[in-house]
């Protein structure tokens, strides 16, 4: 077999065996003294105890109850007391690594050594089997080919694909955000509280989407103030303007939805004010108020509409217009400035 | 892979590999960005008011910093012209295209756009800082 592969396949495996054999020793012994229920209990900690002696253990053959069986989470998600935030993170590295390691050389060396077939990149051979079957190089290549003009790549170009990236970190730290959120209001409060110290990075994930999305207001606004000042929203481009405009409301309402869910006084309050404003139009007011409240004030029917209109209907309204304006814009070019 | 060179008149680039890098780089930027936002989140928790209570108004209520600016313009403005007008504007910024519908002759209407734009951006932000300040 061709040299580096069987060089992969040796580390890997050295790799792979020496840290199957030593790990879990090390794991175990951690792991007894730091899992809760793990230990037997030590004497001077055990009620009528007359031993003197700190940290003596009891007598084995003493029946003790059945030691409780650990919460599967804190294996990874949840900090225990005593967890360190490292330990999960660098098993995974670490196995992971070593272990896709030995599956791709095991891989390359059998089927190099099967079917003599030359050696060829990884890439190229992942490439070549998918277009044997799917027949996309040629589509691709096309589409990937599309030339780029040279105008349009100054800085204020980039401002809408911001606030796309700006909507895709959204849409993932929404989901794990979404994974703990209890959206009644009795849960709320506590759910974030959860959240934010229990939930290992919680903290820094709520953080994200707490700036993301004023950056993400703020990225889209200047966007379209760029459109604006060098009139790319004339003719033949007046819907890609549209949709634009309506992304800038969705992505203000999608504010407006999310700013309710901690149901704190601040969110609370704030919607309320919010909502009174948006009842105060003429004609729809009233509509618009019940629309949003549900009811005449804010209660818990708000905050699963809320909920609702955040995590499902903002999204799959955005996604389709984002759809829409991508296409537009890939048919139409990017205008041309004078 | 694509290997389309620029075109004879070297006014653009291919999309791939070139400008896919380019943008791979900004977004690395972005998410960089968010990376330490995120360490200093972890570091320092947002954190939460006191919970909702329904029966007791807080002293100081206020918006989201992105709708201060129409929530000072209200206390000025009478109550039904002050929401009418941001609705009405919202439309027309919405219709913009087929209002302006002339093609631009020359750059002295981009700079007249530009000026606008930046009286408009700044009685935002002057409204906004006064909503956060009063």
């Amino acid at each position: 077999m061709k040299l580096s592969s069987r060089w992969t396949v040796h580390l890997g495996l050295t790799v792979f065996l020496v840290l199957a054999v030593v790990a879990p020793v090390f794991i175990t012994a951690q792991a007894k003294s730091t899992e809760k229920g793990s230990s037997p209990p030590k004497a001077d900690t055990l009620p009528g105890n007359t031993s003197n002696i700190p940290g003596a253990l009891v007598n084995p053959e003493v029946a003790v109850p059945p030691q409780p069986k650990q919460d599967p989470c804190l294996h990874c998600h949840i900090t225990g007391e005593n967890k360190g935030l490292w330990t999960p993170l660098a098993r995974w590295t670490v196995f992971g690594t070593a272990g896709l390691l030995l599956a791709f050389g095991l891989y390359r060396s059998v089927s190099t050594y099967t079917t003599r077939a030359p050696w060829k990149p990884i890439t190229q051979r992942t490439t070549e089997w998918i277009d044997k079957r799917y027949n996309v190089s040629e589509p691709l290549t096309k589409v990937l080919g599309k030339p780029v003009p040279r105008y349009a790549l100054r800085w204020w170009y980039c401002l809408g694909g911001i606030t796309a990236l700006l909507f895709a970190i959204q849409a993932a730290t929404g989901i794990m955000l979404a994974f703990y959120y209890k959206p009644t209001p009795e849960g709320a409060y506590a759910s974030i509280q959860f959240i934010e110290n229990q939930v290992r990075f919680g903290s820094g994930i709520r953080a994200i989407h707490s700036w993301a999305s004023n950056g993400m207001i703020v990225m889209c606004i200047a966007h379209m103030l760029r459109v604006f000042i060098m009139g790319a929203y004339k003719s033949p481009r007046e819907l890609n303007w549209v949709s634009g405009v309506v992304l800038l409301v969705a992505t203000l309402a999608f504010g407006f939805t999310g700013y309710l869910l901690p149901w704190d006084q601040r969110a609370f309050w704030a919607t309320t004010v919010g909502t009174e404003i948006a009842g105060s139009i003429p004609i729809i007011g009233d509509l618009a108020l019940v629309f949003l409240r549900v009811g005449w004030s804010v209660s818990d029917l708000t905050l699963s509409r809320f909920y609702g209109l955040h995590v499902i209907v903002l999204p799959i309204s955005v996604l389709a217009m984002m759809g829409l304006h991508f296409i537009m814009i890939r048919r139409q070019g990017i205008a041309r400035p004078l | 892979m694509s290997n389309n060179p620029s075109t004879s008149e070297n006014d653009s680039i291919p999309f791939y590999p070139t400008h896919v890098k380019t943008e791979v780089k900004v977004s690395l930027v972005v998410l960089g960005i968010f990376l330490i936002v995120g360490i200093i989140g972890f570091l320092y928790p947002l954190g939460l008011g006191d919970p909702a209570d329904p029966m007791n108004t807080p002293a100081h209520v206020k918006p989201e910093w992105y709708f201060l600016a129409l929530y000072q313009l209200l206390k000025y403005v009478p109550k039904t012209a002050g929401v009418v007008a941001p609705v009405l504007l919202v439309g027309v910024i919405l219709l913009w295209p087929f209002i302006d519908r002339k093609p631009d002759t020359s750059p002295r209407l981009r700079k007249f756009r530009a000026i606008g734009v930046a009286i408009g951006v700044i009685i935002l932000i002057a409204l906004t800082i006064w909503g956060e300040v009063s």
